[in-house]
């Protein structure tokens, strides 16, 4: 048994952890809030270079090849940062549900075309109501019922529909399923798109965690330096206690975000359940950050000029993606009062 | 204890309800469930229209005293005032600080000349007022006002110099009430005075702040040589009259609020019961705890207002802000958990937020205005309870 990550995983982050602080800033995400497209192209570019974008995609494609436990600890960075751009769903769903297809031209050349950068793919889940991206994508993934379709983006199919976070670039998709473009159906169609949803839930849960970092993180600068009564406000035990308690439970929530990784980069049978707790925890640890934030900075806190917004949003939206709080309870609910319910001590780590 | 409405209350109810039925209509149609709590921007100028509408109905300031042109309405009937006006969706109000806070701040302490020079433009919902307390340094410790009243001997006014910021719809505003220092040597709560500032001044500067909403309902104010129209009170009271003030934000003034809350809430049971959201065990409870926590809330203000011997009057007045606060809060939360994947959804371009949306972002600031939630719990362990009060660093 061992929870802990190697050490290539460890200096990987690290690295992407670097790289995005330095390219990713407050002030980036805000001069791109004004541009149309709300991306760039240069930056995707860079994260396909630095290997991120294929880091799913089977080598034989020319990725990587990696998991989820791989690639958890950089989507930690990309909330850490509220990177703008798709990578996290890029990485997290879209390529594992290609790769996870039976082999086909099709199948192999979107894989090659995303990993070298030359293409980019969107993904659309029942649970979600808009697709994140699709004005960027050159073909979509779609449901319908069970099937999964690849689908040429075309922009007069897209309307955009704004998101409360102003990173966020949502659409609705007008679109009647073709046979020519299902590949897969039935069973293993329901089995891919219950992946998805896993892999999906997995991403926010990993950049919540990021979330709530980087808002202790802005807070503890704000209370430190801030001052009333005469001394910096982070010194009354009212306004520590506030991060405190954030802090309990963002450093409580890795543990289930890092197992439920591990769950699905080893298909265990009880993935979902670990998703589920996964997403829970690290959302409501974003959710108390974003609100204990807000809090500790008075007003400056309710202001759009203060770069606190920017994380609380991201975090407020991600909660309801990829199956809200409602769902993954009542997911884990069911878990626990099944009949033969694995629930006893000797089940935490059961195969 | 008598928990009904008498039958003389039961005519006002008519009255009101068959006054706002006939007047919320025609231009005034729009205005219907908005401009409340994260919708102040919206029709500021058919919500002044409105305000006079109100006025001459005799609509406005129905708790004051008739001798200065309000109502003399008792308290069960300020109560209904607000159930009717918020049954009838009429838009939140934008006279609503001229008439909770700076009016009954005048009649409890102003002299007879500034009480007939200022009350009228309340009234009549012509004049509208803002709040000039906070400041940069100023917040929390309310009493660090920086800002500077200097008595010019020949013109015997007061000049103002310094800046106030947060301050709600200074930009819409004719008066602001401003604490300023009127002894330069002075420190904390002593040396300050209260002063009525006209904001139709070369030395008044405006500048809109944008809030997390990407609206603009409170500014930063720079005074530069403002001249003072009037002074509540003595220089060096200016504390006294400024904590009295306070004492009415958290007195009749509230039943209204209450009333707004109570809107949303049934817009969000609404949605609920469409969505299936109140099919969610969790939701279902969430929604009872929201429903009898605003019945709280109610039953409190009343037994509050209805104790005039001031025993209990002042033991719930220390609680209310803190309670009422959280509540909407938590509110704000339930509303979008309700609304579930579709929380996030904006109304349309560029960044116009639905109403629930408006509300829960509006939310996240009800437990700091006003004296934020750990100040509330400070003043309820320390004047409530004789707790030691926490050493503080000046
Ligand atoms: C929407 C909105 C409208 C407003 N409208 C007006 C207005 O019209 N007029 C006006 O004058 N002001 C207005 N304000 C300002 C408001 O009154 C202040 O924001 C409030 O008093 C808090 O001050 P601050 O923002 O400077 O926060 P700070 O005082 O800097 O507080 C920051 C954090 O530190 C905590 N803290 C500070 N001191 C202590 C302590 N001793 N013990 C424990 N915790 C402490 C606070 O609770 C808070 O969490 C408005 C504010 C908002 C958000």
């Amino acid at each position: 048994m061992d929870f802990t990550f190697t050490e290539d995983q460890l200096l990987f982050q690290e690295s992407v952890r670097d790289f995005l602080v330095n390219e990713v800033t407050t002030e980036s995400i805000r001069a791109l809030w004004e541009t149309k497209t709300g991306r760039s192209d240069e930056l995707w570019q860079q994260l396909v270079e630095m290997g991120l974008v294929g880091m799913t995609v089977p080598e034989a494609q020319g990725g990587l090849g990696m998991n989820a436990v791989d690639f958890v600890l950089l989507a930690q960075e990309c909330g850490y940062v509220a990177l703008p751009e798709n990578l996290v769903e890029t990485v997290l769903v879209v390529a594992p549900l290609l790769a996870a297809l039976p082999e086909s031209d099709v199948r192999n050349e979107w894989l090659q075309k995303m990993a070298a950068g030359e293409a980019r793919i969107a993904v659309g889940h029942s649970r979600n109501p808009l697709v994140s991206d699709a004005h960027t994508a050159d073909a979509w993934l779609l449901q319908h019922n069970d099937e999964v379709h690849l689908v040429k983006a075309r922009k007069k199919n897209m309307r955009r529909n704004e998101s409360v976070d102003p990173s966020r670039r949502l659409h609705s998709i007008e679109w009647a399923p073709k046979p020519a473009t299902c590949l897969a159906k039935g069973p293993a169609g329901k089995a891919l798109w219950m992946q998805a949803l896993n892999y999906g839930a997995l991403g926010v849960a990993a950049q919540s965690l990021g979330l709530a970092q980087r808002m202790i993180d802005l807070s503890v600068k704000y209370t430190s330096e801030r001052q009333q009564f005469g001394k910096p406000i982070g010194s009354f035990q009212a306004v520590k206690h506030h991060m405190a308690n954030v802090a309990v439970q963002l450093e409580y929530a890795k543990a289930p975000v890092y197992r439920a990784a591990w769950s699905l980069a080893n298909n265990h049978r009880h993935a979902g359940v670990h998703v589920s707790h996964a997403k829970i925890a690290a959302t409501e640890a974003a959710l108390l950050a974003a609100r204990n934030g807000i809090q500790v900075h008075g007003a400056m806190g309710y202001t759009w000029e203060v770069d606190m917004h920017i994380f609380a949003k991201r975090a407020w939206a991600l909660d309801g993606a990829w199956g809200d709080r409602a769902f993954h309870k009542t997911r884990v609910a069911k878990f626990v009062l099944k009949d033969n319910a694995l629930i006893g001590a000797s089940n935490t780590f059961v195969a | 204890m008598k928990l009904t409405f008498s039958k003389e209350d039961e005519q006002f109810r008519e009255e009101i309800a068959a006054w706002l039925k006939a007047n919320l209509v025609g231009e005034f149609e729009q205005l219907k469930f908005r401009g409340g709590p994260g919708d102040e921007h919206m029709f500021p100028e058919e919500r002044k229209q409105w305000e006079q509408k109100l006025a001459e109905g005799g609509w406005t300031c129905v708790g004051w005293p008739k001798e200065y042109g309000g109502r003399g309405a008792s308290i069960e009937q300020q109560v209904i005032f607000f159930e009717e006006y918020a049954r009838a969706g009429a838009p939140g109000r934008v006279g609503h600080i001229g008439e909770g806070l700076a009016g009954p701040t005048l009649i409890a302490f102003g002299t007879e000349a500034q009480k007939q020079k200022y009350l009228p433009g309340i009234v009549s919902g012509k004049e509208l007022w803002c709040q000039g307390y906070s400041e940069p340094s100023a917040g929390s410790d309310l009493a660090n006002v920086k800002t500077k009243a200097r008595l010019d001997e020949k013109t015997g006014k007061w000049s103002i110099n310094g800046q106030k910021v947060w301050t709600s719809l200074a930009h819409e505003s004719d008066w602001c009430f401003v604490v300023a220092r009127t002894d330069p040597d002075s420190v904390a709560h002593k040396g300050l005075g209260f002063f009525l500032v006209s904001m139709h001044q070369p030395g008044v500067t405006v500048r809109p702040i944008e809030q997390l909403t990407g609206t603009s309902e409170f500014n930063e104010v720079f005074f530069d040589d403002a001249v003072a129209e009037d002074i509540v009170g003595e220089p060096g009271d200016g504390w006294k009259v400024a904590m009295g003030l306070l004492g009415f934000e958290r007195g009749v003034s509230t039943l209204g609020q209450q009333m707004l809350f109570q809107n949303e809430l049934d817009e969000i049971v609404r949605i609920a019961k469409a969505n299936g959201a109140a099919k969610d065990p969790v939701l279902r409870q969430r929604i009872a705890e929201a429903h009898t926590g605003l019945r709280l809330m109610r039953y409190n203000a009343m037994r509050m207002l209805s104790d005039t011997s001031g025993g209990a009057l002042q033991k719930a007045a220390l609680v209310y802000k803190l309670h009422w606060a959280s509540w909407h809060r938590n509110l704000g939360a339930l509303a979008m958990d309700v609304l579930g994947p579709e929380a996030e959804m904006l109304e349309s371009a560029p960044y116009n937020l639905t109403r629930l949306q408006s509300m829960y972002l509006f939310t996240r600031s009800d437990t700091i205005y006003g004296g934020t939630n750990q100040i509330q719990r400070n003043i309820i362990a320390e004047r409530g309870l004789g707790m030691p009060k926490e050493p503080k660093g000046r």
